[in-house]
C-alpha cells in the first residue's frame, strides 16, 4: 500500500513542479516539496517493512520497521507543516505564521502519540482549508482534494487508535490508500485532454 | 515556456507575476476572439493602456506564442506554441485551484 501511495505522491509532486516551472508561483513549489517529502517517507517506510517481511521478522532487523516508521512520521510532519504554511502564506495570516514557527521545535523533536495528534491537527487544518476552497469554487477536483485530506486525517486517527486496539491498523492503511487514490483521481481529472 | 525572472527581490517577483498574468489575459482574449483578435479588442479585453499593449504584444511575439497578420488592420493570433502553452496553463490552473491556490 505504501508503494502505491508513494507513486501517487510522486505524480502529484511532478504536477506541482510542472506548475511551478510554468507560473513561478511559490505555493506550487511548497506543494511540490510537501509531496516529495510524503513520497520519500512512504518509500522508506515501505522498503523497511518489505525488508523485515523478506527476512521473516528476524529479531536482529526488527529495528528497521521502527526506523521506517520514524522517517515516515517525520517526513509527514514536515510535509503537512509545509502545506499548512503554504495555506497561511496565501491567506497572509501573520499571527498563525508566528504560531507555526513556535510549533516547529515540537514538530522536530516530539515522537510519541502526542505528535500523532499534532499530525491530525495539521491534516484537519488542511482539510478545513480545502473544504472552504470547495465551498467557494464547487469543482469536482476541489472536492476530491478535500476528500483526500479528510481521509488522511481519518487514517491518522486510526493510527492513533491502533495504539489502543490493533483492530484499527488495517482501517488506517485503507483510509490512507483511499486518500491517495482520491488525489490520483484529481490528477487524472485535471490532465484530461481539452 | 514563458521565461522567468528567478533570483529577484520580492518586489520583482510580484512584478513578474503581474506581467505573467497580463500575458495570459492577452492570450485568452485572442483565443476568445476565434484566434483572430484586433489590437482594440485585446486592449479592452485585457484592460491595458495602448503603450503597455504594444509592449506586451511585442514581447509575446518575440516569445513565439502569438503572431501578427492582416494587411490593412493588424490582427493577432496564437501560434501552435501559444495554444499549447495556454492548454498547459489551464491544467496547472485547475490543479492549483483544486488545492485552493491561486496563480
Amino acid at each position: 500500500m505504501e508503494f502505491i501511495a508513494f507513486a501517487i505522491a510522486t505524480a502529484v509532486a511532478y504536477q506541482a513542479l510542472k506548475g511551478y516551472r510554468l507560473s513561478r508561483e511559490r505555493t506550487l513549489l511548497y506543494l511540490n516539496l510537501s509531496f516529495v517529502l510524503l513520497g520519500a517517507g512512504l518509500l522508506i517506510d515501505g522498503l523497511a517493512n518489505l525488508v523485515v517481511l523478506l527476512i521473516r521478522f528476524h529479531r536482529a532487523f526488527l529495528f528497521l520497521s521502527a526506523f521506517g516508521y520514524t522517517i515516515n512520521f517525520l517526513a509527514q510532519l514536515l510535509a503537512y507543516g509545509l502545506l499548512v504554511f503554504a495555506y497561511i502564506q496565501q491567506t497572509r495570516n501573520v499571527g498563525a505564521q508566528v504560531a507555526m514557527a513556535a510549533a516547529v521545535p515540537a514538530l522536530l523533536f516530539e515522537h510519541n502519540p502526542v505528535t500523532e495528534l499534532i499530525l491530525i491537527f495539521l491534516l484537519a487544518y488542511i482539510a478545513t482549508q480545502t473544504a472552504i476552497n470547495y465551498s467557494m469554487n464547487k469543482s469536482a477536483s476541489a472536492l476530491l482534494v478535500f476528500g483526500a485530506f479528510a481521509s488522511l486525517a481519518v487514517a491518522h486517527l486510526f493510527f492513533l487508535l491502533f495504539t489502543l486496539a490493533p483492530v484499527f491498523f488495517p482501517f488506517a492503511h485503507i483510509a490512507q490508500l483511499f486518500g491517495f487514490m482520491l488525489l490520483l483521481a484529481m490528477l487524472l481529472r485535471v490532465n484530461q485532454p481539452t | 515556456m514563458i521565461p522567468s525572472e528567478q533570483g529577484q527581490t520580492t518586489k520583482a517577483v510580484s512584478k513578474y507575476r503581474s506581467q505573467f498574468r497580463i500575458y495570459i489575459d492577452i492570450m485568452h482574449v485572442i483565443q476568445r476572439e476565434n484566434n483572430q483578435a484586433k489590437p482594440t479588442r485585446i486592449l479592452y479585453g485585457a484592460n491595458l493602456s495602448h503603450d503597455r499593449l504594444v509592449k506586451y504584444l511585442e514581447e509575446l511575439k518575440n516569445l513565439g506564442v502569438i503572431q501578427e497578420g492582416g494587411t490593412d488592420d493588424k490582427v493577432y493570433s496564437l501560434t501552435q506554441k501559444g495554444i499549447e502553452f495556454l492548454n498547459n496553463f489551464r491544467k496547472v490552473e485547475s490543479f492549483a485551484s483544486a488545492f485552493g491556490f491561486r496563480i
